[in-house]
């Protein structure tokens, strides 16, 4: 199915044996930026490999609002940012289809705030490029029905929802396909220098514990929020500062786009439809460390007060969680934290401080890693001497789907699901079709989501999928209303039969995704969410007896 | 609407308990039901207790009951109450061929889908690990349309456990009964079938090519719901070896057959029964309850009675409500003791005991609620509460869910 795809693919989906020892560049940090240069520099023809720590995309880049911004939240202080968005956001929605979700947003100013900053930020968003178009008010609330009635301006941006997990997976995919190499569960342990000059990157396999050594020519630091980490690693000190945002994720849709407060950049302004659900974000405070990812009750109840300025009846909508990420903020040493350090990214090449082969791309928002990536890959051709140029903002991230192969797939299985399935499965969606085509694997696993036997059977027998988290990331089963309760048991129950189980006890790999899930449940339990908590103990506490010990278990 | 001088409200174990419990003794009773509360979930057994402070109730657990703390509900009901209800529900699903052991035994430990096993009390005969240890052979059988079901991974999974590892173990594959059935299938639909001559005669056909003396089937809860007992029996008499069930995730088939028996014997028993009755408000002078109003599929209602019981349950049942910054019992509005600080509602392990689990209404040895701030002193003396509306228990980590339903219910029922 790959065949013409691209090199270093064989038919079935497995990938030609990579010499390591030719990687020329080594990228630390499996977010969006990383995936990006990666697929970047694998375009070009550059040999490239990508570490994770963790999972791809477990850091920010699933741990944001999910916002593609057009520019407007940035139009008055950060025109530099704003003109980023705009021009990115208009790339992504070319090549990025099956993970930009929706055409428009609002700019919603309320009885609260001021109208002169619209003036402000009209302006701000015309010098920018980005496009506004004033509503009447009653045509806002026919459109947004939930919004509070108590709103004097409404405007149209080209904002959208964007699907960071997809996103991420989708440029992993694409870079596999030009010959690039990812290894998740990697942790970076040393970088490699002699004579003023980078010679390889240690790196531990977190589930072997054997530690490798990497040779490359360049190293790229895109880890994010760790980013002041790996910098460490070489001896450098960089500031990127790890700023928590808290999120809420609505059960439901609620609103039909994305909805902004039309006021200077705050907490709780940000409304993001996505799927089969609704973001609200965000908060801002300086986080303990880049690992700092647990909600708190206090920010939930904060964020439902401040939402309510545009929804008056958010107390009452069903929670399904809370999650928090942190912000990898670039400043120098003596800037403010939080709101006050820019939004933007940087691109800082470490020959400068005296080592050479080492850069680090910091700072930035997920809609514009694809420039920050094509900066970074720029940099590192113009090192090694590749004069091929940048094609990220021309070839779409994924081969279009022929209608015919949709139809097929639906034989068995409704449309809706087979498109939503379509754009979650990718490049290997003509694998899944072909399945679900023959009825083969058509049970939905996940009912919230709409994810089918096959589809998980397949998205399994990836390499880099190796924990049910990374399954949950792939085809978002576990992220509906009941968390995974029946659809985690039900999918290792079909890995155990087709033999690809995740890493570990099957029985531990269940505990641990729980324990994952119930951290973005404790600081909302309340309501209908609460309700259903208590539906999943009664499965695993009360049936299943998870927690209970059974001493004749080996 | 005539009075009556019981209603219950709730048609969980405890409901169904309290509304048979108190017909028996005379008394007028209706019954008002949402829907079947957690036995819609849950399996044929009847958890007691299964772990006290962490450890594992090993023997009687009627015997384990003084090491709970003293505001448990066995606590409040005593030993002789719970022994009691046991015998009153072994009675009833007697009645319905459904047959559990009499109390008074130690626990035993219940097999479940994903190969693991739970200390219970009552579960049927021969479905526990020592029948499992004592097998020559096991044969699980493989339903992979059953997608609740999988038993691969319980096969995978009992090769775990000490005294079956080195076991014979088949894992032959079933034929689909729906096949060509435009819709995933679950447990509940086999045991349906199964309930059918013709669904029964299939899955004998389909489980005798791998009988045998020294065998025990080892099956999803998939025996009948309506004629369990008679299944069972001529099962395991046609095929000559033992026929266990395992604990499965819903739809609960178990818990429907317990269901079954209850209302077959409530209906004999001429109990007045309202379904999709939601209670909205209670009528209330001094001490004393006089009404419950009620929204029912057709119009509002008010239901008198002399004495209420209240087996609405917990937050799971909806007996309680909460929301951001409130938690309260919901008929009443009664305070539950829930703690200001959300904070410390949960615990940070998934599988710890859960503070918030421990809400409740707190009562008396009479299962009247106390008010709150004052000294013993009952809110309504003719309201009695039941099952997990009551305060100071962890079901799911004791494992005493369908225990303290029974025992409070039927002590309710007394009172009245």
């Amino acid at each position: 199915m790959f065949s013409s795809a691209g090199p270093g693919l064989t038919c079935s989906g497995a990938y030609d044996p990579v010499d390591e020892s030719e990687a020329r560049v080594i990228i630390i940090g499996g977010g969006a930026t990383g995936v990006g240069v990666l697929r970047d520099l694998s375009m070009r023809g550059v040999k490239a490999t990508l570490l994770e720590r963790g999972g791809l995309a477990s850091g920010t880049s699933s741990r944001f609002h999910g916002l593609l911004h057009c520019g407007g939240r940035y139009a008055v202080s950060d025109p530099e940012a704003a003109r980023e968005c705009i021009e990115e956001n208009a790339v992504l929605r070319r090549i990025g289809g099956a993970c930009v979700e929706g055409a428009e947003g609002f700019f919603v100013l309320t009885d609260q705030d001021d109208p002169e900053y619209a003036r402000a930020w009209l302006t701000g968003c015309a010098r920018a490029g980005i496009r506004t178009e004033q509503l009447a008010a009653r045509e806002a609330l026919r459109l947004e029905p939930r919004l509070t009635p108590a709103l004097r301006e409404v405007y149209r941006t080209p904002d959208a929802g964007v699907d960071g997990f997809r996103l991420v997976w989708h440029n992993s995919a694409s870079a596999r396909r030009y010959g690039g190499v990812i290894k998740t569960y990697h942790q970076v342990t040393a970088i490699e220098t002699r004579g003023g000059r980078v010679t390889g990157v240690r790196a531990r396999d977190l589930r072997s514990g054997q530690e490798h050594l990497l040779p490359c020519d360049f190293v790229v630091n895109a880890a994010g929020p760790w980013a002041g980490e790996v910098a460490a690693l070489a001896g450098l000190r960089v500031h990127v500062l790890p700023d928590r945002g808290s999120l809420l994720v609505f059960n439901h849709r609620f609103v039909s786009r994305v909805i902004n407060r039309l006021h200077p950049s705050s907490d709780g302004d940000i409304f993001v439809p996505l799927g089969t659900v609704t973001i609200l974000g965000t908060t801002s405070a300086p986080a303990s460390g880049p690992d700092d990812t647990t909600p708190r009750p206090a920010e939930v109840l904060r964020l439902l007060e401040l939402g309510g300025a545009l929804f008056p009846q958010i107390a009452s909508f069903r929670i399904l969680r809370a999650f928090a990420g942190n912000r990898p903020l670039y400043a120098p040493p003596d800037s403010a934290p939080g709101r006050g350090v820019s939004r933007n990214f940087a691109l800082v090449d470490h020959e400068a401080e005296g080592l050479a082969g080492l850069a680090g791309i910091f700072g930035g928002k997920l809609t514009t890693y694809r420039l920050m990536a094509e900066k970074a890959a720029d940099l590192v051709c113009a090192k090694l001497g590749v004069r091929t140029p940048c094609r990220t903002d021309k070839e779409p991230l994924l081969p279009a789907q022929p209608p015919s192969l949709l139809r097929k797939a639906a034989r068995h299985f409704p449309l809706s699901g087979v498109k939503a399935a379509a754009e979650r499965a990718g490049a290997l969606f003509p694998l899944l079709a072909e399945r679900l085509a023959q009825g083969d694997g058509t049970e939905l696993l996940c009912e919230c989501e709409m994810v089918s036997r096959a589809e998980v059977e397949i998205a399994a027998a990836d390499e880099n999928v190796r924990f049910l988290h990374d399954l949950r990331f792939r085809t978002r089963m576990g992220m509906g209303t009941c968390q995974g309760a029946f659809c985690s048991l039900r999918s290792i129950g079909a890995l155990a039969a087709a033999g690809l189980l995740p890493e570990g006890e099957p029985v531990a790999a269940l505990r641990s995704f729980f324990q994952e899930r119930w951290r973005g449940l404790r600081p909302a339990l309340w309501g209908a969410q609460l309700r259903e908590i208590e539906l999943g103990r009664a499965i695993y506490a009360g049936i299943l007896n998870f927690d209970g010990i059974d001493d004749e278990a080996c | 609407m005539k009075p009556v001088d019981v209603l219950v409200v709730g048609g969980g174990l405890a409901g169904l308990t309290a509304a048979l419990a108190a017909s028996e003794r005379g008394r007028s009773v209706a019954l008002l039901t949402q829907g079947s509360g957690a036995l819609a979930i849950s399996g044929a057994c009847v958890d007691v207790l299964g772990y006290a402070g962490g450890a594992p109730v090993r023997g009687d657990p009627l015997e384990s009951l003084s090491l709970l703390p003293a505001e448990h509900p066995y606590r409040l009901l005593g030993a002789d109450t719970v022994r009691q209800s046991l015998e009153f529900f072994t009675r009833v699903c007697r009645n319905a061929d459904l047959h559990f052991p009499l109390p008074g035994q130690a626990n035993i430990w219940a097999p479940n889908i994903l190969g693991g096993f739970k200390p219970t009390s009552l579960y049927f005969t021969g479905m526990d690990r020592e029948t499992l240890a004592a097998a020559g052979r096991l044969v699980l059988p493989l339903m992979p349309w059953l997608k609740d079901c999988r038993l691969e991974l319980a096969a995978l999974e009992l090769k775990k456990q000490k005294r079956l590892k080195d076991k014979e173990l088949l894992t032959p594959k079933l034929p689909n009964p729906f096949a060509g059935v435009r819709r995933d299938p679950t447990q509940l639909d086999l045991a349906r079938y199964v309930d059918s001559p013709e669904g029964e005669g299939r899955l004998l056909e389909a489980l005798a090519a791998y009988a045998g003396p020294d065998a025990l089937f080892l099956l999803p809860p998939v025996l009948g719901v309506l004629r369990h007992g008679a299944i069972r029996q001529r099962l395991t008499e046609a095929l000559g070896c033992g026929l266990a069930e395992m604990l499965a995730p819903p739809p609960g088939v178990g818990g429907l057959r317990i269901r079954n028996a209850f209302m077959t014997a409530l209906s004999k028993a001429g109990v007045l029964l309202a379904e999709n009755a939601r209670v909205s408000g209670a009528v209330t002078e001094g001490r004393r309850c006089l009404a419950l109003s009620c929204q029912g599929p057709e119009r509002d209602r008010v239901w008198e009675a002399s004495a209420f019981i209240i087996a609405t349950g917990g937050f799971l049942g909806g007996g309680f409500v909460s929301g951001p910054d409130f938690a309260r019992e919901a008929i009443f509005g009664l305070d539950i003791g829930a703690a200001p600080e959300r904070a410390r509602w949960s615990a940070e392990s998934v599988f710890a005991e859960q503070p918030y689990s421990g809400f409740g209404v707190k009562v008396n040895a009479g299962l009247n609620a106390l008010s709150p701030g004052t000294k013993g002193k009952t809110a309504l003396e003719n309201v009695f509460f039941v099952g997990r509306s009551l305060a100071g228990y962890d079901w799911a980590v004791e494992k005493s869910g369908n225990g303290v339903a029974l025992a409070s219910a039927f002590h309710a029922a007394r009172q009245c």
